[in-house]
């Protein structure tokens, strides 16, 4: 099996190299398949808070791709309410085995700054979001406010 | 008819053709069907070795002209309908693009590669000229440690020197980013690219991209690279016959796809390939299942109406067919702000939830005039064309008319279905009749076909409605209308003339028939489109 080297490389390889943005990166000793991490984001307005992500990934990993899912309740175009998010970049048409842990959370820290209204999740926001961009984004905040983990102070 | 028979289809040999035409049992006044049969089409079907060995020509006579192997060649036809002008041409005029637009290599070798690690190859002369496509790259690492965290799991070689021919010089050991495994540097492969990634990677790559159907299609496992894998590297790293067989059987899925002369067979488990030098929506009738079908679209049969038209009036009937009943049955429109309303209770005091407005659901009428007699509202009748103003009422005549096509073509789809039991129960008669002497079943064949050609004219008269129903008023569709309904007058002659076969005199059975198949070649002659 190709999953257990792999994962324990890439997990001790982000642990190592200290994101910003991704942190908190755990894994179960037993499990490498399910990892959970934090995700901090830098735009308005998702910046007041953090949110917790679960990366599960298959036995047939690196072969076939990892799924994500947002632990933490996020009001955003392109992540439902039960946390699931559509991310081309681990769909399973697009998926490419070399592609890294890193360079996926990189993509989903991208589109949690930069939200993609074009190919919603939850249409009724990303409405919102291209009609009435203040509205949005201070239901954004306030949901942020009340929803989300606490940003680490370092 | 001659796209019944079994005539080979021969593309230089037009003297063998009208030996074989000629030969057919048409009328007498119709010798040249080409002209005179608007449904005349020429195909012939094939087995999957007949078109292995077609589609095998094709590749080896590229081959032959650009000395390349099988492998790309194939890939090149694919991507050019395997024409072989076409391919020949592109690559005199520029060799360069045609093997970047076809996949085969790296749009810009250098952005291609995002790890700035990864070992790169010379330009050009990796893919072809030599005798495999494939690169084997013996990249070497004389650093294993990670550099950098995040980019430790591409390649952790940075001394790569590249070889004359395109390959990369070295005996030691690299990292494969995939199973984060060092191994040897001649366990190594990569395409043109120059991504390397272990044997056993790849292999196990190739197994799952083709366990989810994907063959001619696969890419290189690096992201943001899409170089396709040519068929020679997965069949070399493939070595389960299972996979290998699959994969071989999803290629020529591929290849029969993109080819323009061919189509599979709809019929249910048929094998046959059905191939015609034109690309018309003619019907074919596969000589091995009798699945009858659009050449075009592979949809059912559907002249007088083309390809697009008939796709977008099943998808309206599939898509409409049950909401715009309901719509209709069940809402109207307030008479005030015109938005679309379901009556959700038995209450007939309606409150518009849009505009508030107050109305009788009965007559539309406003509220306030029915004070407490609502139960006798008598306004119904008085002004029933009340709500006539509203952009709904132009929407419900849509349908409307919509509904109008639509029953009559669900009916003769309907009648179609009820002339085969009619045909099963004339056989029943026909039987009985021969047992007890009355005639030879070969005297009561003539029924037979006129059952037959009774179904060949209704199914046509099924076709004419969608195509009346995305008409355009004026006087071609009048005149459409007419011929229409003059085909339904005699076909629903004939019908009762074959219900009451054996008081009907043959004559005039024959003559039925003649009139309605007229009705139908002249119908089709007119507004089939007919490309030759």
């Amino acid at each position: 099996m190709t999953a257990p080297r792999r994962l324990r490389k890439e997990l001790t390889d982000l642990q190592a190299c200290g994101l910003k943005s991704f942190r908190e990166i755990n894994a179960d000793e037993e499990n490498l398949l399910r990892w959970t991490g934090l995700i901090v984001p830098d735009n308005a307005p998702y910046n007041k808070g953090a949110f917790r992500i679960e990366i599960n990934f298959p036995a047939e990993y690196p072969f076939k791709p990892p799924k994500i899912i947002f632990k933490t309740k996020i009001y955003h175009p392109n992540i439902d309410e039960k946390g699931q998010v559509c991310l081309p970049i681990i769909s399973t048409e697009n998926w490419k085995p070399a592609t890294r842990t890193d360079q996926v959370v990189q993509a989903l820290i991208a589109l949690i700054n930069d939200p993609e209204p074009e190919h919603p999740l939850r249409a009724d926001l990303a409405e919102e979001y291209l009609r009435d961009r203040k509205r949005f984004i201070k239901n954004a905040e306030e949901h942020t406010r009340k929803n989300s983990e606490k940003r680490p102070t370092d | 008819m001659s796209a019944d028979s079994d005539m080979e289809y021969s593309d230089n040999d037009c003297e063998y053709d009208d030996y074989y035409n000629s030969g057919e049992d048409c009328d007498v006044e119709r010798l040249d069907p080409k002209k005179t049969d608007p449904e005349y089409f020429e195909f012939v079907c094939l087995t999957v070795e007949e078109v292995e060995k077609l589609l095998n020509e094709s590749v080896e006579k590229l081959n032959t002209i650009l000395e390349i192997t099988p492998s790309l060649a194939k890939v090149l036809l694919l991507e050019h309908q395997w024409d072989n002008q076409v391919v020949v041409d592109k690559y005199r005029k520029d060799a360069n693009a045609l093997l970047i637009t076809a996949r085969i290599k790296p749009p810009n070798p250098l952005l291609s590669i995002p790890d700035p690690l990864a070992p790169s190859t010379s330009k050009d002369a990796v893919v072809f000229g030599t005798s495999s496509s494939v690169s084997r790259s013996s990249s070497c690492s004389n650093d294993d440690s990670p550099r950098n965290a995040l980019i430790s799991l591409g390649i952790c070689n940075t001394y790569n020197t590249v070889a004359p021919g395109g390959g990369i010089i070295s005996q030691r050991c690299q990292m494969c980013p995939v199973c984060a495994s060092s191994q040897m540097g001649d366990k190594f492969f990569s395409l043109s690219c120059g991504h390397a990634f272990c044997k056993d990677c790849w292999s196990t790559f190739f197994d799952t991209q083709i366990f989810q159907g994907i063959s001619t299609q696969i890419g290189c496992m690096a992201p943001m690279c899409n170089v396709r894998v040519p068929e020679d590297l997965v069949l070399t790293l493939v070595t389960r016959p299972v996979m290998r067989d699959k994969y071989q059987q999803f290629a020529f899925k591929d290849y029969v796809k993109s080819h323009p002369q061919l189509r599979f067979c709809p019929g249910p488990n048929c094998q046959i390939i059905v191939r015609s030098p034109e690309v018309c929506a003619k019907r074919v009738i596969c000589t091995s299942c009798h699945t009858s079908f659009c050449f075009k679209c592979g949809m059912d049969y559907h002249a007088p109406t083309d390809c697009v038209v008939i796709k977008k009036w099943l998808t309206k009937c599939a898509d409409d067919s049950e909401t715009a009943n309901y719509i209709s049955a069940n809402t109207k429109d307030c008479p005030k702000c015109h938005i679309c309303i379901e009556k959700n209770g038995g209450c007939n005091h309606m409150l518009c939830f849009n505009c508030k407005h107050d109305f009788c659901w009965m007559c539309l009428g406003d509220w306030k005039t029915h004070g407490s007699e609502y139960y006798e509202c008598s306004r119904y009748k008085d002004n029933p064309n009340i709500a006539n103003e509203s952009v709904h009422v132009q929407a419900r005549e849509a349908l409307k008319k919509y509904l109008h096509y639509y029953e009559r073509w669900e009916n003769h789809s309907k009648s179609l279905q009820l002339e085969q039991q009619t045909i099963d129960r004339l056989r029943d008669r026909i039987n009985e009749k021969v047992m007890k002497g009355r005639g030879t079943w070969i005297d009561w064949q003539y029924l037979f076909n006129a059952a037959a050609l009774l179904a060949k004219c209704r199914y046509t008269l099924q076709y004419t409605y969608p195509y009346a129903y995305f008409m355009e008023s004026g006087s071609r569709k009048d005149l459409f209308e007419y011929q229409q309904a003059q085909l339904e007058a005699e076909i629903e002659n004939l019908s009762w003339k074959i219900e009451r076969a054996e008081t009907t005199d043959l004559g005039d059975l024959e003559n039925q028939m003649d009139i309605a198949e007229k009705r139908r070649t002249t119908l089709l002659k007119d507004f089939f489109p007919v490309d030759f």
